[in-house]
């Protein structure tokens, strides 16, 4: 493939050409409530040209037919030509680089059958719809893939890759009258079949949350001191700072990038924040990204300084930085842009105790339904709460949504606890048309001074 | 390739088969930050089969579609082995309506001409301080949907979506303001001028910033502002959400549960827009869908299998990628009087005007035209909570400025029993035609 691929790159014509072919089988089962939703076996190709030639912008183009390669380099390297461009678009310089990556498969699903999978999703589903009868409706999910990655470059550059992914979530649904709630767990790996065994207990634990959360009143809306789990704060980094840092969003617009010059203070001293697509065995790591950069850890925040931004070729030529590894794209269909990869809050000192001992009233917002960022101000939202009492965890509370500005938020951080953890959840993050991209989160307990937590409008606000 | 398929399908699956073939070509071109950057071509095909064996039913798609069609049936047949029993009824060869989906100019359209439109609106939009983003993509597409009982349909359609969105950062302040025209044919030059008067109008009125009210008020959600309070709504109004005992208006047929003056349609007929089609793809003729009729539930959306397992009739609305099995979805979603809106088909209804005619009747509270976080947390139970992305303060009948770090909550099901008032500005927004609407009592927080 790689000498077909070559051969293509000799024959464009334009000043730079990548193509990247992909090839990926995956399976799918879901159970809903007891039964098999679908269990399917789907194989999926395609390939990828861009172009970039002399004033020109970039020509790109996909397709699922491989024989259409040739042509489409062809028709790739035309509409560079199509489209003037002016200053002409630069690429920062990357050492060509040529690899085979084996990724750990840990038990390569294609040779699992599909059955199998049935069962292991179904005995993980049964333990949802165990947990009580007011369990009434599941949503359980199993995907495995492996995709074999051909990527060349006419800098010389060649990559051939097998990548592995895997996924497990089960939401359960209980219900009350009229009370609906849900819990959710959610895994997910960049490994094989034997990663997802024995995982029975956090599927347990989200059945349990959904019924707990029957009984459970709603947050008090308001500001309060909130001290975000791991997990949250794993996804409260890459909604309200992650976005940010993607230098796509800066590189040509002479406002944003003075609102986010490097030297700026975004926190307080102890809050670093980072980017590593290269930390082993998670599930945005990958040894290259899809511009054949070899992927890093790239400092963004240090001691409350911001230090650093994530890069594609193109928008650290623009502004005079190194490429970070960080143009990913989600398949074959699309271009690579600027993403993250395995986005952090390193870790401070001291416990989760520490953080609550001094909290006379406030939230422990805990797991994360999900999360969007519009710049500068962002929403999360919560699985479940707990109020803090006079230092202590009191009452589970629901419907906990977070909002707040990016600026103020992260300034009002004042607490990092020394309990880091990735959090290996499924789903993945989206932006221009490309979700859901492999992503992971990681922190330790954060605590933020004072944040607005929407719900109930205390009754004496009314107008 | 679909009737080969389905020949071979025959011979290997007792219960037969059905199956969707799709081809699509697309171009696109791409202004960031107000320079001409990028255009692009796309070329897909694939075709995604079902088949019922043994009472089972399977699936399986594929994107290598010059392979042999067994492999695709193989796995379709090894899928159904798992499943449960289904009496899956295939649909029935029929007539079908008659529906416009494909346009010659969108077709044609050529390269120069995107960029000159693109260019036009970045004209336009420009100005000191904004930096402007414009996408555009046209697309046509082959569709054939068939199956072993002698049902089978083929057409052509065509669409085309313009997006522009205006990037003002001053300070902390970012501001991005954008709109998108989405149609089956090329947009008038009325509906060019329409999307720039659209960003240039919310545009003017955010340029002032201030404090946001507090309490229960009322409030504008505006057509692009309306998702939160519509979305509860159709989850609820799937047949799957029926199914699954998870929707509120589930055992409601026939119950007044919205204000009056609430109706909502699905619409697949509708002249003029990418969804609409003359079958679905699980090739069931297309239908106009009443689902709430002047506040009354009607019914649900089904496709084949949530029909067959509600025993009830698909309703048209299968929906099915290369890959997966059919799912039931929406085609073009209409809130008000379906039969007053003639042949509306184009992106505005009525002159622009922020607010719908509906400022006057309040004295102090919000105009809504973006949320953050729709769609997540716990949707079908109708409650949400979200903090605003563009909001305007309203007083005295007026917009006085943008307001930043407000929230609005409320519960859906509560707010659509009583809407204060309806706009006069319908307009389609993706595939969903609604006015403004006034709503009352809703929560404000700030911080």
């Amino acid at each position: 493939m790689i000498d077909r691929l070559t051969a293509a790159l000799g024959r464009s014509g334009a000043d730079y050409t990548e193509i990247r072919v992909e090839r990926t089988w995956s399976t799918a089962v879901t159970f809903r409530g007891r039964r098999l939703e679908s269990a399917t076996a789907s194989e999926d190709q395609g390939g990828f040209v861009r172009a970039l030639t002399a004033g020109g912008g970039w020509g790109v183009a996909s397709f699922t037919s491989l024989d259409r390669l040739e042509a489409m380099v062809a028709r790739a390297v035309e509409l560079s030509r199509a489209v003037r461009v002016t200053p002409p678009i630069r690429l920062a310089e990357v050492a060509p680089h040529r690899a085979e990556a084996i990724l750990d498969l840990d038990g390569d699903p294609r040779g699992v059958p599909i059955a199998e999978k049935k069962r292991l999703l179904e005995a993980y589903n049964g333990e949802l719809l165990a947990v009580s009868d007011r369990v009434v409706d599941t949503l359980a999910s199993y995907r495995d893939e492996v995709s074999e990655y051909w990527y060349v470059n006419s800098e010389g550059t060649a990559l051939h890759e097998l990548r592995p992914e895997v996924t497990l979530s089960g939401t359960a649904v209980a219900r009350r009258d009229g009370t609906i709630e849900k819990g959710l767990e959610s895994i997910g790996l960049r490994r094989g079949w034997n990663s997802v065994q024995d995982k029975a207990a956090g599927f347990r634990e989200a059945a349990e949350r959904a019924v707990q959360l029957l009984d459970a009143p709603m947050v008090t809306g308001g500001a309060y001191p909130v001290i975000l789990d791991p997990e949250l704060a794993g996804v409260f980094i890459h909604e309200a700072f992650g976005h940010l840092s993607e230098a796509d969003f800066v590189y040509e617009n002479p406002q944003a990038r003075e609102m986010m010059t490097l030297g700026r203070r975004f926190g307080k001293p102890g809050l670093n924040v980072g980017d590593n697509g290269a930390a082993p065995g998670l599930r945005g790591t990958l040894p290259f990204d899809d511009e054949g950069t070899p992927t890093q850890d790239t400092p963004l925040i240090k001691e409350g300084i911001l230090v650093g931004r994530l890069h594609s070729r193109e928008t650290a030529a623009t502004m005079g930085e190194r490429a970070t590894g960080n143009a990913r794209a989600i398949s074959f269909r699309h271009p690579p842009i600027v993403r993250m990869t395995n986005t952090y809050i390193a870790n401070g000192r001291g416990s989760f105790e520490d953080l609550i001992r001094d909290v006379k009233l406030g939230v422990y917002a805990c797991g994360a339904f999900g999360g969007q960022t519009l710049l500068e101000n962002f929403s999360f939202t919560a699985a479940y709460g707990r109020m803090i009492r006079d230092g202590h965890l009191a009452e589970v509370v629901k419907d906990v949504v977070l909002a707040g500005n990016l600026f103020q938020t992260l300034d009002r951080i004042d607490y990092i606890a020394g309990d880091f953890r990735w959090n290996q959840m499924g789903g993945g993050c989206g932006k221009g048309g490309q979700a859901p991209l492999p992503v992971t989160e990681g922190a330790p307990h954060v605590r933020i001074e004072a944040a607005l937590v929407g719900g109930d409008v205390p009754s004496g606000a009314a107008a | 390739m679909i009737e080969r398929l389905l020949e071979r399908a025959r011979r290997r699956a007792d219960g037969g088969a059905d199956a969707l073939w799709r081809r699509v070509e697309r171009t696109s071109v791409a202004f960031e930050w107000g320079r001409l950057k990028a255009a692009g071509v796309a070329e897909e095909a694939g075709v995604n089969v079902r088949v019922r064996h043994r009472g089972r039913v399977g699936v399986a798609g594929t994107t290598a579609v010059d392979a042999s069609p067994d492999d695709v049936l193989t796995r379709a047949l090894a899928s159904a082995e798992l499943g449960e029993e289904l009496a899956l009824a295939f649909a029935a060869p029929a007539p079908v309506p008659p529906v416009t989906t494909f346009f010659h100019p969108v077709a044609d359209a050529s390269l120069d001409r995107l960029i000159a439109m693109g260019r036009s609106l970045l004209a336009q939009l420009e100005r000191e301080g904004c930096r402007v983003n414009i996408t555009i993509e046209r697309e046509a597409a082959e569709t054939q949907v068939a199956n072993s009982g002698g049902a089978a349909a083929a057409y052509r359609s065509t669409a085309i979506g313009v997006s522009a969105e205006l990037w003002r950062i001053a300070g902390d302040d970012v501001l991005a303001i954008g709109d998108t025209y989405e149609g089956a044919d090329l947009p008038s030059d009325d509906a060019l001028a329409a999307l720039v008067r659209s960003v240039n109008r919310r545009l003017e009125h955010a340029l002032r910033v201030v404090a946001p009210p507090e309490g229960a008020l009322p409030v504008i959600f505006t057509p692009l502002g309306l998702s939160a309070l519509l979305l509860p709504v159709t989850q609820a109004l799937s047949g799957k959400a029926v199914l699954q005992g998870i929707s509120p208006l589930a055992a409601r047929v026939g119950e007044q549960v919205f204000d009056s003056r609430f109706s909502l349609t699905d619409d697949a007929l509708r002249p003029g827009r990418a969804a609409s089609r003359p079958v679905d793809d699980e090739c069931v003729p297309s239908r106009i869908t009443p689902l709430v009729d002047r506040g009354v539930v009607r019914g649900f959306i089904y496709d084949l299998e949530t029909a067959a397992r509600a025993r009830t009739h698909s309703t048209g609305h299968g929906q099915r990628t290369i890959f997966g099995k059919p799912v039931p979805g929406y085609t073009n979603i209409v809130l008000g009087d379906v039969r007053s809106l003639g042949d509306v088909g184009a992106q505005h209804a009525a002159p622009l005007q922020l607010g719908g005619g509906l400022l006057a009747e309040i004295r102090d509270g919000l105009l809504v035209d973006e949320l953050i976080g729709v769609g997540q947390g716990n949707v079908i139970s109708g409650a949400f909570s979200h903090p605003v992305a563009l909001a305007y303060r309203v007083e005295r009948g007026a917009i006085s400025g943008r307001v930043k770090d407000a929230a609005v909550a409320g519960n859906a099901y509560d707010l659509w029993k009583r809407v204060g008032d309806f706009g006069n500005d319908g307009r389609w927004a993706g595939a969903r035609y609604t006015p403004s609407i006034l709503l009352d009592g809703v929560s404000v927080a700030r911080r």
